[in-house]
C-alpha cells in the first residue's frame, strides 16, 4: 500500500518547515505547497513575498519533496482583506487570521489539495486534532486554537497538526537538529498582509476617515479629537491623544456621528459585560448541553474564563472588561475546542 | 566563504585580489588626507589618484582627463545617459542601462536574435536626426554573448558623416558597458570606436561600488551629483581614495593576466559544457557560442525547475545563478532570455555558471559530477503553479 499523500502548507517559517520534515520522517508522501496570498505592492519592492517563497522551496528541496505554489491572491483579498476592512468600517474589531483559516487554509487549500490528489493536508499550527476533535496544543504559550475554532469538523478530519504535541523551543531544537534552512528564522509578527506599517496606516489607505470628537461619557464634554472612529476599539487606553491626568478608556463609539466615547472610570458599566451575545456560532462537533460549565477565551492567549452557553448567549461567571464586538469568543471544554462565535 | 565551497557565480561578484587589497590598505588608515587639501601629504594623495587615472587611461587607450571615477557601473551608466535627445539601446542590457534609458521619453530598445546578438543594421534603422546616444554592452552578464561594438561604431560614424552632409549639428555618441569584459576582451576605446565606456570594479576583483566612466573629451555631459567639483565637476564628493587606488590596481591586474586567463577560462568552460552535453541529450546552450566571453556558460534543461537545482546545489556547497530570480513570478523571468525569444520552460530551466580566477579544472570536475547527479534526481520535480 502506498503512503498517504499529504500536502503541507509551507510559509517559509520554521514551524511549517519542521512540519514537512516530520511528516517525511513519518513515512508520508509529502508535497510542500506555498500559498500565495494577497499582498500590497510596496513601492520599490517587486516581489515582497519572494523571500518566504524561496525559503519554503529551499526546505522542500532539502527534504527532497515536490513543491507547488497555489495562487489564492484574489480569494484572499475578497474573503480576508475585504472582510477585515468592511468589519472595521462598521465599527467592529475583526480577526483576519480566523477568517484566513476558515476561508483559505482549511477550505480553499484543502479543496485544491484534494483535487490535486492529496489525501490530507497539514500545517504548522500549534493545535492537536484527534478524529475530527480539535484540542489545545501542549505548548500553552503557543496554542493557536483561538484562530482555528471556525474550521469545520470535515476539514479537521483531513488535517494533521504535527507540532501540536511540541513546544516552540522543541520545534527550534528539532529544526536545528535537521539543519533546516529556516531553523533560526525570526518569528513573523502581526497581520501578514498589513506588513510593518501597522493596521492604522493600512486602514487609512482603504477607508476615508474624518477627524471627530472624543466625548467623556459622564460629563458629555468633548475632551479631545480623534482622526477616525474606525481606529478605536472598546477598552483601548492608548493613542487617544488626550494629555494629562488619569487615563481615558474607550467605552463606545458611534460610527454615523463619528464620535468616540471615553471614560476615566475603570468601573464604568459600559466597559464591563457579563452576558455576551454571539453571532455566527460555529460548533465543531455537537452543541454542549445547556448549562454545562465551559471555558471561554476572547482574545488569543487571553486567560480562559468560566462561562456557560445559553442559546446564542454566553454567560460569564464574572463580568469582563473591554469585550469588543467583532472579536471571537472561543469555547473550550478543558483541552477540547468546542467552537465559538463572533461577539455581537 | 567556506573552503570547500565551489563558487560558480563570478559574473555576480568577485573577491578582492590580494594585490588590490594590499594597494588599498594604506589609504584606509595612514594616508587618509583629503586630496584637495594644500599640504604636502594631501598633495601626495592627489598624485596617487592622478597616477591611477593615467594608468587606467593607458589601459583603455584614452587620455587621463577622459577618466571619471564613479561609485560603480550603475552610476557611470546614469551619468552617460544624462544627455538630451533620443536614446537607443538593446533589449538585453543590464537593468542599469534599461532603466537609465527609460528616464528618456521615446527611447528605442532594439531586439536581438535568438543567440542574443544585435544586428547593427537594426540600430542603424532606429537612428533619427535627434538621436544623441546609442548604448550597447560589450558582454552580456547573463549569457556571456559579445556584441560587435566595432560594427555599431561604424554605424555611428556613418551617421556622423550623414549629419555633416545634412547640416544637422546634433552630436551622436556610442556608449558601451564593459563591466563583464575587463580582463577578457579588448577594451581599447579607439579600437572599439566608442565615445563613452563604463567599467566596473566589483566584477574584476576590485572593490564594490567602484567604476569608471570613460568620456571622450569632446563630450559635454551634465553632472548628476553636484558639489565640490571633483572629477571635472562631473562627480562631486571627496574622492574615495582607497577605492580608486583599488580599482586602478584591479584593472591593471586584469589586463596583465588577460591572455593567460582567457585561455584558462576557455578550457574550463569547455570542460563543463562537455560533461553536461555528454550527460544530457536535452541540454540547450544559450547565447552565441562564437562570440562570447569564456567566463560565462548559460545552459538550460527545458521543463526543469532551475531554482530547485540552485537550492540543491547550494546545500552541496556549489553556488550558481538562475535565469529567473523569483520563482512563480513571471515578472522576474530574465528579460535577456525573454528578448532572445526563449520559451518560459527553457528560461525557468536555465542555469548560469560563471568562472573566475580561483576556479580550477579540479573544481569543475568535482562540481560537474554533483551538478549532473542533482539534475538527474531533480529533473522530474517541477514547481507547478495552480492559478
Amino acid at each position: 500500500m502506498s503512503a498517504a499523500k499529504v500536502y503541507v502548507g509551507m510559509s517559509g517559517g520554521v514551524d511549517s518547515s519542521l512540519t514537512a520534515a516530520l511528516l517525511v520522517e513519518q513515512g508520508y508522501d509529502v508535497t510542500g505547497v506555498y500559498m500565495k496570498n494577497w499582498t500590497r505592492d510596496l513601492p520599490g519592492m517587486k516581489c515582497p513575498w519572494a523571500d518566504d517563497l524561496a525559503d519554503a522551496k529551499r526546505v522542500a528541496v532539502q527534504l527532497g519533496i515536490d513543491f507547488k505554489v497555489f495562487d489564492f491572491q484574489n480569494e484572499y483579498k475578497q474573503k480576508v482583506v475585504d472582510y477585515m476592512i468592511d468589519e472595521y468600517k462598521t465599527g467592529r474589531t475583526p480577526n483576519p487570521d480566523i477568517m484566513c483559516n476558515q476561508e483559505v487554509k482549511f477550505k480553499l487549500f484543502l479543496d485544491a489539495a484534494i483535487e490535486d490528489g492529496a489525501d490530507m493536508i497539514a500545517t504548522g499550527h500549534y493545535a492537536q486534532v484527534e478524529n475530527g476533535v480539535l484540542k489545545r496544543a501542549v505548548d500553552d504559550n503557543k496554542d493557536q486554537t483561538y484562530f482555528l475554532y471556525r474550521v469545520t469538523h470535515m476539514a479537521l478530519e483531513k488535517t494533521l497538526f504535527p507540532l501540536g504535541g511540541m513546544t516552540k523551543p522543541q520545534v527550534r531544537t528539532e529544526a536545528e537538529k535537521r539543519n533546516l534552512f529556516t531553523a533560526t528564522k525570526k518569528e513573523s509578527m502581526g497581520i501578514c498582509f498589513v506588513g510593518s506599517v501597522g493596521i492604522r496606516e493600512f486602514l487609512s489607505q482603504y477607508v476615508t476617515t474624518k477627524p471627530g470628537a472624543i466625548i467623556d461619557i459622564q460629563t458629555k464634554q468633548q475632551v479631545g479629537q480623534h482622526d477616525g472612529a474606525i481606529f478605536f476599539t472598546l477598552g483601548q487606553r492608548h493613542g487617544l491623544n488626550i494629555g494629562g491626568g488619569l487615563p481615558y478608556y474607550v467605552v463606545g463609539k458611534d460610527m454615523d456621528k463619528n464620535e468616540v466615547y471615553v471614560t476615566r472610570d475603570l468601573n464604568n458599566e459600559q466597559l464591563w459585560r457579563r452576558e455576551v451575545e454571539l453571532s455566527d456560532l460555529h460548533l465543531i462537533n455537537q452543541k454542549p448541553d445547556e448549562g454545562k460549565k465551559l471555558q471561554v477565551r476572547m482574545r488569543h492567549r487571553a486567560p480562559l474564563i468560566d462561562a456557560e452557553l445559553s442559546g446564542n448567549k454566553l454567560i460569564l461567571n464574572e463580568p469582563q472588561r473591554a469585550i469588543a464586538s467583532g472579536q471571537s469568543a472561543v469555547l473550550y471544554d478543558g483541552q477540547v475546542v468546542l467552537g465559538g462565535g463572533i461577539i455581537f | 566563504m567556506p573552503n570547500k565551497t565551489i563558487y560558480l557565480d563570478y559574473a555576480a561578484a568577485t573577491p578582492l585580489d590580494s594585490n588590490v587589497l594590499a594597494a588599498m590598505q594604506p589609504y584606509l588608515t595612514d594616508i587618509f588626507y583629503n586630496p584637495s587639501a594644500p599640504y604636502q601629504p594631501a598633495r601626495e594623495v592627489r598624485v596617487d589618484i592622478e597616477n591611477t587615472r593615467a594608468s587606467v587611461a593607458r589601459t583603455i587607450g584614452a587620455k587621463p582627463t577622459e577618466i571619471i571615477f564613479t561609485a560603480g557601473a550603475t552610476e557611470s551608466i546614469n551619468l552617460a545617459f544624462n544627455i538630451d535627445g533620443h536614446v537607443i539601446t538593446t533589449q538585453t542590457e543590464h537593468a542599469a542601462v534599461l532603466q537609465a534609458a527609460k528616464l528618456h521619453s521615446g527611447s528605442t530598445f532594439v531586439g536581438v536574435n535568438e543567440k542574443g546578438r544585435v544586428d547593427p543594421r537594426d540600430i542603424k534603422k532606429s537612428i533619427t536626426p535627434q538621436t544623441t546616444l546609442v548604448s550597447v554592452g560589450l558582454v552580456n552578464n547573463e549569457t556571456g554573448t559579445a556584441q560587435d561594438i566595432k560594427a555599431v561604431a561604424k554605424v555611428i560614424s556613418d551617421e556622423r558623416q550623414n549629419r555633416v552632409k545634412n547640416d544637422n549639428p546634433t552630436p551622436i555618441y556610442l556608449h558601451t558597458d564593459v563591466s563583464q569584459a575587463v580582463g577578457i576582451l579588448d577594451i581599447n576605446v579607439a579600437r572599439l570606436g566608442v565615445d563613452m565606456m563604463t567599467l566596473n570594479g566589483a566584477k574584476i576583483y576590485g572593490p564594490k561600488q567602484t567604476g569608471v566612466l570613460y568620456l571622450n573629451s569632446s563630450i559635454d555631459l551634465q553632472p548628476i551629483i553636484a558639489g565640490g567639483g571633483q572629477e571635472r565637476g562631473l562627480r562631486s564628493g571627496t574622492e574615495n581614495v582607497a577605492n580608486i587606488i583599488g580599482l586602478g590596481m584591479a584593472i591593471e591586474v586584469a589586463e596583465r593576466k588577460r591572455k593567460t586567463e582567457v585561455e584558462r577560462l576557455q578550457k574550463i568552460r569547455l570542460q563543463l559544457l562537455g560533461i553536461l552535453q555528454e550527460s544530457f541529450d536535452e541540454l540547450i546552450v544559450i547565447g552565441d557560442q562564437k562570440h562570447n566571453s569564456p567566463h560565462i556558460l548559460t545552459v538550460a534543461w527545458p521543463g526543469l525547475d532551475a531554482e530547485r537545482i540552485l537550492f540543491a546545489l547550494e546545500s552541496q556547497d556549489i553556488l550558481v545563478a538562475t535565469g529567473s530570480a523569483c520563482a512563480a513570478n513571471k515578472d522576474t523571468r530574465s528579460h535577456v532570455l525573454t528578448a532572445m525569444g526563449l520559451e518560459p520552460d527553457i528560461i525557468d530551466g536555465s542555469l548560469r555558471f560563471s568562472f573566475g580566477r580561483p576556479t580550477t579544472t579540479q573544481d569543475i570536475g568535482t562540481a560537474a559530477k554533483i551538478i549532473v547527479e542533482t539534475i538527474k534526481q531533480e529533473r522530474d520535480r517541477g514547481t507547478r503553479i495552480r492559478q
